[in-house]
């Protein structure tokens, strides 16, 4: 903070009130975003490093870690799928209520969790209006890994849609036209042509909602059944650790979450730096 | 070629229909069907309950906090970041970022952490003679930081597009930081801001998994809405579950509502992208 | 004729973009479609490669009606203003786009994807990407992936807009020697007249959706038909009280009259020995460097005239008063254009363009 008071010194700026600004910023920011985070750091600095591995390697903690992952990214895949299917109904059809279509994509995010949780595992139970369907073949949904799935589906929808939406509004005609022209069909032009082109903003799209699902609570801690060993995710590990008061235990798994969260963000970054080379220039 | 493509606009329209209406729709009827389906005094009776007023009236006390807090906290951020040139930028980007890509768990745990018993900022509980974690402070705190980054993520590509040469010269001719916002910022970003106000109003409403960590589950006293519906529903009580849950649906709902309307409205007013 | 367009009709709402379009192609020409923005050219183009239907008329290639045939299937090449180059695909790939839709073998398409970027002078370059290359590198790019698949017809939508300045002209000749050596029928659209006078076998000008004349350069430019030819081809210049100038006394009051710096010259009192009958009086009112020679603004009876000088001929300044000679003006009425030379010059003197 004091560097960039040293800068104000050195660098007049037009528009006045940079101090104020920069100053009240900077307090809003340290109490609500850094300080709490000071304390993974302090945390993370008592433990040493074996008593770190031996948390992180015990055998539940590893199979909550498998259980989140693999789900997140089956459910990641999915919304990927019907997330570009969706984009494109809406950007290239008319049908009746499109706009109300168009307008609960966003109900996961309005949308409690808590309530999207007690929702989802009624409806996958095995007397549920879906779960009970299923029941009838011997397949059990809630209470399983397919409900974490679900769940996991569910809070990811917005994410792919809303990512290639703008791409697919914005994308000039030309292209599809100059394959036509040379021959291609439907098929061909989507996959050679419109595909490349929305990629990015898929891939965007999916590592967002694949980092949702890695640290959803609410929506899932319900229909997941919280088997160890079998349907535990890890959101719900850091929780029992917590309950238990094991600050350092749970800070282990909070910080190999957050690595993970950070190499999607990462990810997520270097695809869009990428994908700009080719639209520009 | 004309009736194959209708024959295929048609399956793939079908496709993304039902599948949205069976991962969005099917819950929320759901709840609604499972709140009324012991009758509507029972429906009353979980709504008029105590608890859930208590509940009721938590969640929106801290909601409102965190909206005013975090209004503050954009329009001061998005303002600094867009409107100046300093080193570090990126990084303040970043910091205000963070509560939107971490999880709820973790914001939850950091807050532990930080006020709980073997937190090193325990010690403030006993100065300020107040109690964060397991009391209503630390709920609030929570929803301030994990609502925090709404606001400042609208405002920003707003402020962005719209350039600093406006206030620029508005501050050539003499104007005070503060009239240049409201005169000349602020009608640029009206419905951004609205639309940040409404997106963080509905992930204060919902907020469970921060506030599951740090309240306590105290019923009366540290209970928000979402964690009444918890548990009731972890005690059997179903229908009152989905009763409570049923107030938070048709918050959702409207939340939705509301957000179509202003992006419509700000699309309108010739602004590209609200959201 | 190798394409013919026969009472094209084409409304966009209640936007008439074609009207009773009727022209033949023969084969093997280079036409270009010259017209300002919006007079229905591009439709045209559209309308041609299967992009936009006419809503009356037929379109006829090589004898078959193609209204009814998809734009995949016509056998045209399109290149488009922004050439609209695949951006996630290679160079190579570009280029081999339509042949590898056609199924045609692996050897065979590096073959010919070889032979054309040799063609286009970039050898080297086919693993790059678009974004990677110049606007006039692109352009070329997009030339050969139209002309991989050997279309019947080549279309070309403003091919030069995009480019600079310097580049257009290269790119102008450079296009003129290819669709020489190729012999491939082919359309270009240009609302610039210099393009279309260099490049093009013959002109089509178009305006508000209908066409105006058909014709070579050279039978445009002297002989428009009608007047909005005569004022959109070369510098024209409206003249308002025509029969006031010496030697057009007899001409009709009533018509429009335009004149063009070629149809005039300007000289030093005392320059011009002849025809001194002829000579107008005026005053140079100002004076531009157009690169190659001067052009000036000269007032004659009221009237201001646009006329050309070289640069080895002796200077002339602002405010100086000039000779002004005039050959020839064209008038016009709402059907059609006259010529009128100036009689007090002998008939026996030429003037060439």
């Amino acid at each position: 903070m004091v560097h960039n008071m040293i800068g104000l010194k050195k660098k007049k700026r037009v528009i006045p009130g940079f101090g104020i600004s920069m100053g009240i910023t900077m307090t809003f920011l340290s109490l609500i975003v850094l300080i709490p985070m000071v304390s993974i750091v302090i945390t993370s600095s008592k433990m040493d490093i074996t008593q770190f591995l031996q948390i992180i390697t015990d055998p539940r903690i590893v199979a909550g870690f498998r259980v989140s992952l693999i789900s997140a990214l089956i459910a990641a895949l999915i919304n990927c799928a019907f997330g570009v299917l969706i984009a494109w109904v809406l950007v290239r059809y008319d049908f009746p209520m499109k706009r109300v279509v168009d307008g609960i994509i966003e109900l996961p995010f309005a949308l409690p969790t808590a309530v999207a949780g007690i929702a989802l595992t009624a409806l996958y139970s095995n007397n549920g209006w879906i779960g009970g369907f299923f029941a009838q073949f011997g397949i059990a949904i809630s209470y399983t890994q397919t409900g974490i799935i679900l769940a996991m589906i569910f809070v990811g929808i917005p994410f792919v849609v809303r990512s290639i939406q703008p791409v697919l509004e914005k994308l000039d005609p030309k292209y599809e036209e100059a394959a036509s022209i040379l021959g291609a069909g439907r098929g061909t032009i989507f996959f050679r042509v419109i595909f490349p082109e929305i990629m990015p903003a898929m891939l965007t799209g999916f590592g967002l909602a694949f980092a949702r699902a890695v640290g959803e609570y609410g929506s899932v801690i319900f229909i997941a059944g919280n088997t160890p060993f079998k349907t535990e995710i890890v959101p719900l590990l850091i929780m029992s650790q917590l309950e238990q008061f094991n600050y350092e235990a749970a800070t282990a798994i909070a910080l190999v979450m957050l690595i993970i969260s950070f190499a999607i963000l990462f990810f997520i970054n270097s695809i869009q730096v990428y994908a700009s080379k080719f639209s520009k220039g | 070629m004309n009736i194959k493509k209708n024959g295929i606009q048609i399956l793939l329209i079908s496709i993304a229909v039902l599948f949205l209406f069976v991962m969005l729709i099917l819950p929320l009827a759901v709840v609604l069907t499972k709140a009324i389906s012991d009758g509507w005094a029972v429906y009353a009776a979980a709504l008029s309950d105590e608890y859930t007023i208590k509940a009721l009236s938590l969640t929106m006390q801290a909601t409102v906090v965190a909206v005013v807090v975090n209004t503050a906290f954009g329009l001061f951020a998005a303002w600094t970041i867009t409107k100046y040139h300093f080193k570090g930028k990126q990084l303040m980007t970043t910091l205000i970022d963070i509560p939107f890509a971490i999880s709820p768990i973790i914001a939850g745990l950091i807050f532990s952490l930080t006020f709980g018993r073997m937190g090193w900022a325990n010690g403030i509980e006993d100065l300020l003679n107040i109690k964060i974690i397991f009391a209503v402070p630390g709920i609030i705190m929570a929803t301030i930081f994990v609502t925090s980054p709404f606001i400042t993520r609208e405002l920003i590509p707003v402020l962005n597009a719209q350039g600093t040469e406006e206030e620029e010269a508005a501050a050539l001719m003499g104007a005070s930081g503060f009239t240049i916002f409201r005169k000349v910022t602020f009608p640029h970003i009206k419905w951004a801001l609205l639309y940040g106000i409404i997106l963080c109003t509905a992930r204060a409403l919902g907020e469970f998994g921060a506030v599951s960590v740090i309240s306590g589950h105290l019923r009366g006293k540290t209970n928000t809405l979402p964690l009444h519906v918890e548990i009731l529903y972890n005690e059997y009580q179903f229908t009152a579950a989905f009763a409570v849950a049923s107030i938070l649906v048709i918050m959702a709902v409207l939340v939705l509502i509301l957000r179509n309307i202003v992006e419509y409205m700000g699309k309108k007013e010739g602004i590209k992208d609200v959201s | 004729m190798y394409l013919e367009l026969n009472n094209i009709n084409k409304n966009f709402g209640s936007y008439q973009a074609s009207k009773e379009v009727s022209f033949g192609v023969e084969k093997g020409k280079l036409i270009g479609l010259l017209g300002p923005s919006g007079s229905g050219k591009t439709t045209i183009l559209r309308m041609i490669a299967g992009l936009e239907s006419p809503d009356s008329g037929d379109i006829i290639l090589d004898g078959v009606k193609i209204n009814d045939v998809a734009p995949s299937e016509r056998g045209i090449g399109f290149v488009f203003q922004s050439y609209a180059l695949f951006r996630y695909m290679t160079v190579y790939d570009n280029i081999a786009f339509g042949l590898q839709i056609q199924k045609k073998k692996k050897s065979f398409i590096k073959d010919r994807v070889t032979e054309l970027i040799s063609l286009i002078g970039l050898e080297g370059l086919e693993k790059r990407y678009p974004h990677q290359l110049s606007g006039g590198q692109r352009q070329r790019i997009a030339f050969a992936r139209a002309l991989a698949p050997n279309p019947q017809l080549l279309l070309l939508d403003e091919p030069f807009a995009a480019v600079d300045a310097k580049v257009r002209l290269e790119l102008r000749s450079w296009l003129r020697k290819m669709i020489d050596r190729l012999g491939i029928t082919s359309i270009f659209v240009t609302h610039d007249q210099d393009e279309a006078i260099e490049v093009a076998d013959e002109i089509i000008v178009t305006n508000n959706g209908k066409i105006e004349q058909i014709g070579s350069p050279i039978e445009i430019y002297r002989n428009p038909d009608t007047p909005f030819v005569a004022q959109f081809i070369g510098q024209s210049s409206v003249l308002k009280n025509h029969v006031e100038l010496i030697g057009f006394e007899n001409t009709e009051k009533d018509l429009n009259a335009v004149i063009r710096p070629e149809y005039l010259s300007v000289y030093k009192i005392g320059e011009q020995k002849q025809y001194q009958l002829a000579l107008e009086d005026g005053i140079v009112e100002s004076v531009f460097y157009r690169g190659s020679y001067l052009e000036m603004q000269i007032r004659v009876k009221g009237m201001l005239l646009t006329a050309n000088r070289s640069l080895t001929e002796a200077e002339i300044k602002v405010g100086e008063a000039v000779k002004v000679l005039i050959y020839r003006i064209y008038l016009f009425d709402d059907q059609s254009t006259y010529l009128a030379l100036n009689q007090a010059i002998d008939d026996k003197d030429m003037f060439y363009i």
